[in-house]
């Protein structure tokens, strides 16, 4: 078992690797450097040639390499041109806004799609199994942004149930009870755009999970023994079924990643996903940088995620 | 000699460790010895996962062999083997177990039998189409069973269309891996003896691959039974079936059911004591590792694995 | 011996187990497929044909204050946008050109990825255990963001561009499928078979692998579809698509960006949004019926 997990993490190292080198290369590529920014008439080129020269910009390619590395090791992502800021701190405070809507988005996702799974499971062929089934394809269907707009145009411009823009509505003291509310108030549209769209894969792996379960032999072995059906439902089947469905986190994860981009731009939630789309809009590499590598790193997390729950919960893929 | 293998050994790496690396081997085939004669049939018999269907696999050029040699008409063929369009693997063709999935689900019966003709003999289409009709002819089959596809035929009908695209380059070795099994019994017999009719008539060599020791009895002359991928005992079919050596032999044949209920109550003691025997002498018949024992001569055709130390195993 | 001529007079001709009769009877009795499939040729044919033989670029995308917003129905059926322009002018040339990338990605990506994932499949051993590895990566790491970088960092670039930056992010997923199919098609005998026959490995992988997961194959070709008329789309409506002089599905829908245009004057994004909506259900339905076709325990019919 740890075994299997050592293992997993230690093919991370070179998938990190790689990534890396992926991302250096990108931001060899746009064009400018931290200094090209400050060139105005009045400094004197060669100054700025200084400057570069000490910052180890004229060094080969693969000495730069290794700094940058150390630097992204210590947390020193640099500097935004745009914001002025640290680039750490300035995703530190995005990465909040992100992190709580994903939360949301989570437990949205999961409280939606495991009942309606079971229920499409258990009851299968019936009328609900078959509604529960074309939404689960409906929503597999749609693109994100186009779902995401038609809730905003309907429930937040139309219907005004919900706020249009923003985290947390100005002039409400943060930590009240009253501004917890307001934030979650406008997570709600948000996070169930992005819920509606994760739910097929859930759905549809609870309802053939349950309709295989059903036809078994240790379920048939329960029935025959006498135990009803209800209780053969609560004590086996569900409980083996819901196991795996842990392992869905991990590509939740990625798709929270992909997702987090349009749907922030679209609510104007001002997360990472947001924080990306205006950082390339104004050019800002650092920024770029460090959110491409933040992303990748979080999204071969979720990945190493989903396969350590899945070698716990299923004994037959440890040994690869 | 017409086809040799010499100590054929089949290994296959086990992978472990932290890093994954070659820890083990499992020993599938484990330097095995055969001798083939023109026109005879010979069996190898084992349970399940003993490396009988490897060998065969191995000898046609499915599987990789690790060491040994394969002289086919006094020529080494071993690296041959994989040469896929080579004089060696148009004479050697292989029946398989399961003759559904052995035809592409996708071709039409002409196309299946057309394949080895295609890829071995240069032939003009009104030659190929007349040959196909002339093996569909051999294996008792309709004309019009050429446009079908494999999945509108039954079991023993797809048995003998492998036969047929067996023997379409006329070859010289059938390797027969199970060729029955899949089979209700009472299309087995059918097929079993009309492969027999075709050995006789084209002269063919079989090497047949059963668990089945009855059905090897009825095809063949020579039997070699194998147990952990080597050879326990290898002989005629008489000294086989009436002077077993080894314990394993004994252990087999005793499990072939018989349909008399006169003597029930003997064969039962009879099996008993065999198999107490077996458990008992287990360590004469194995080396401490369980390996089988390498073979000694019985008679000039008769060898069976004994201790190098116990000459007489019984 | 049994005879096989007894249904030599039933006349039926014989055919493979799954092949386009399979496929056509499962559409007459899916009718939700049937008119999906009937409705994406109808509109891809009319898309095209108004876009390269009725339609003027120029005049469509000209700047007339005049209509500024028309509303639908007055002088144009879809209304016009903040410039003056036809917004279901714009839209039919929007559909041909983001048809034209995903379908120019789903051509490149499915050759690309089905024959790297049928050799890899097929021979196994270490180099396919490297590009799985390779595979794995590109599958786990956000590819949305990447595509955005490199369009970025391109400096001028086309839709072929486009083509192939989304290409090059969309075929490991084909190519891990097709891997997966192959691996244990070829363990098949009727592979052996064929090894044993004679028949060299590359002729065994195209003429006898592959016919045999072409159902398979057309399914995830179907939604793949699918999914590129999504990232193409998302990437307009980012405005990392196609450049804005060209009209996408995906840029009409991004006038909604504006909050004005998403409240008040609905027509200049919601045709668009629908249309994808639409677009992207139907091609979804036709991939389901495909996909009963392919699997015997599913179908309908």
């Amino acid at each position: 078992m740890w075994k299997t997990v050592v293992r997993r993490v230690v093919i991370m190292i070179p998938q990190l690797f790689v990534l890396s080198l992926l991302v250096f290369i990108l931001a060899q590529f746009m064009p400018g450097d931290p200094y090209s920014g400050a060139i105005t008439p009045e400094t004197d080129p060669a100054r700025i040639e200084e400057l570069r020269e000490k910052a180890g910009l004229n060094d080969p390619w693969y000495e730069q390499y290794v700094r940058w590395v150390g630097n992204l090791v210590q947390g020193e992502l640099g500097k935004s041109y745009t914001f002025q800021r640290s680039v750490g701190d300035l995703i530190g405070e995005k990465a909040t806004n992100t992190l709580w809507l994903s939360l949301l988005s989570v437990i949205l996702l999961y409280s939606i799609a495991i009942p309606l799974g079971i229920l499409a499971g258990r009851y299968n062929n019936s009328k609900l199994d078959k509604s529960i089934v074309l939404y689960s394809f409906i929503s597999y269907a749609i693109p994100t942004f186009v779902l995401g707009l038609l809730f905003l145009y309907l429930f937040g411009y139309t219907l005004r149930w919900f706020p249009t823009v923003g985290s947390v509505s100005v002039g409400l003291d943060p930590g009240t009870l009253a501004w917890y509310w307001d934030k979650i108030y406008h997570l709600i549209l948000p996070a169930s755009t992005f819920a509606v769209l994760g739910t097929t894969g859930v759905i549809q792996y609870l309802r053939s999970e349950i309709i295989d379960a059903k036809s078994l032999d240790y379920v048939r072995t329960a029935r025959s023994k006498g135990i009803p059906m209800r209780k053969v439902y609560s004590k086996h089947i569900f409980r083996n079924s819901l196991l795996p469905i842990a392992a869905f986190l991990g590509f939740t994860i990625t798709g929270l990643l992909g997702g987090s981009i349009i749907i922030e731009t679209i609510f104007g939630y001002p997360g990472m996903g947001q924080l990306f789309i205006n950082a390339i809009l104004s050019r800002d590499y650092s920024v770029i940088t460090a959110l491409v590598m933040l992303y990748g790193f979080l999204a071969l997390l979720g990945s190493l995620l989903s396969d350590i729950i899945m070698s716990i919960v299923d004994p037959r893929i440890r040994i690869e | 000699m017409f086809m040799q293998i010499d100590n054929l050994k089949v290994h296959y790496p086990v992978r472990g460790g932290f890093f994954n690396r070659v820890i083990d081997h499992v020993h599938a085939v484990d330097g095995i010895s055969m001798e083939f004669e023109k026109g005879k049939a010979y069996g190898l018999v084992g349970e399940s996962g003993c490396g009988k269907s490897t060998t065969g696999k191995s000898i046609i050029g499915l599987e990789k062999i690790t060491s040994g040699k394969i002289i086919y008409e006094g020529e080494d063929v071993t690296n041959k083997r994989r040469d896929r369009k080579s004089a060696y693997n148009r004479d050697i063709q292989m029946i398989f177990q399961d003759s559904h999935s052995a035809m592409n689900p996708r071709k039409r019966v002409q196309d299946i039998l057309a394949e080895p003709i295609r890829n071995f003999l240069s032939l003009s289409p009104q030659e190929e189409r007349k040959r196909i009709n002339e093996l569909l002819a051999i294996v008792g089959m309709p004309e019009d069973a050429k446009l079908k596809y494999p999945h509108e035929f039954s079991g023993g009908q797809k048995q003998r269309l492998g036969i047929a695209r067996a023997i379409a380059t006329n070859p010289k070795v059938i390797i027969a891996d199970e060729p029955v099994s899949a089979l209700d019994l009472s299309v087995q017999a059918q097929v079993l003896n009309f492969m027999k009719d075709i050995q006789n008539e084209y002269g063919l060599t079989y090497l047949f691959i059963s668990h089945d020791l009855g059905v090897v009895k009825h095809m063949c002359e020579h039997i070699s039974i194998m147990y952990k991928g080597r050879f326990v005992e290898t002989g005629n079919t008489k000294e086989i079936f009436e002077n077993p050596q080894h314990i394993y032999t004994k252990r087999l044949l005793s499990a072939i059911p018989e349909v008399s209920p006169i003597g029930r109550i003997e064969r039962k003691r009879e099996r008993v004591n065999v198999e107490t025997h077996y458990q008992k002498e287990h360590n004469l018949s194995f080396d401490e590792k369980g390996r089988v024992f390498d073979l000694v001569p019985v008679t000039e055709t008769h060898f069976v694995a004994a201790s190098p130390t116990i000459k007489e195993v019984i | 011996m049994v005879s096989v001529s007894n249904d030599k007079n039933s006349n039926i001709a014989s055919s493979p187990p799954t092949g386009f009769q399979v496929i056509f009877r499962e559409f007459i009795k899916d009718k939700l497929a049937l008119v999906s499939l009937i409705g994406i040729i109808l509109v891809t044919a009319y898309v095209f044909i108004m876009a390269y033989l009725f339609i003027n670029v120029d005049e469509i995308m000209r700047v007339s204050l005049r209509d500024k917003y028309a509303a639908p129905g007055e002088k144009f059926l879809l209304g016009a946008d903040q410039g003056g322009r036809d917004i279901f002018g714009q839209l039919v040339i929007g559909a041909k050109n983001s048809l034209e990338i995903a379908i120019g990605v789903t051509i490149i990506t499915s050759i690309f990825g089905i024959i790297v994932g049928l050799i890899c499949g097929y021979f196994g051993g270490w180099i396919d255990n490297i590009i799985m590895r390779i595979i794995d990566f590109f599958i786990t790491i956000p590819s949305l963001m990447l595509i955005i970088v490199f369009v970025t960092i391109i400096p001028k670039y086309s839709q072929y561009d486009l083509v192939l930056i989304i290409s090059l992010f969309a075929w490991p997923g084909i190519a891990r499928l097709v891997r997966s199919k192959a691996l244990s098609e070829g363990k098949r005998d009727y592979v052996n078979a064929s090894k044993t026959l004679g028949t060299n490995d590359f002729i065994i992988i195209f003429r006898e692998i592959m016919p045999n997961l072409s159902s398979i194959l057309i399914v995830e070709t179907t939604l793949n579809f699918a999914g590129n008329i999504g990232i193409e789309t998302v990437l307009s409506y980012l405005g990392f698509g196609l450049p804005p002089s060209t009209p996408s599905l995906g840029t009409l829908v991004s006038y909604a960006n504006n909050p004005l245009i998403l409240q008040q004057y609905w027509w200049c994004w919601l045709p668009a949004a629908l249309f994808i909506l639409i677009m992207m259900l139907a091609i979804n339905f036709v991939g389901q019926a495909f996909r009963r076709a392919a699997d015997a325990r599913q179908r309908l019919g």
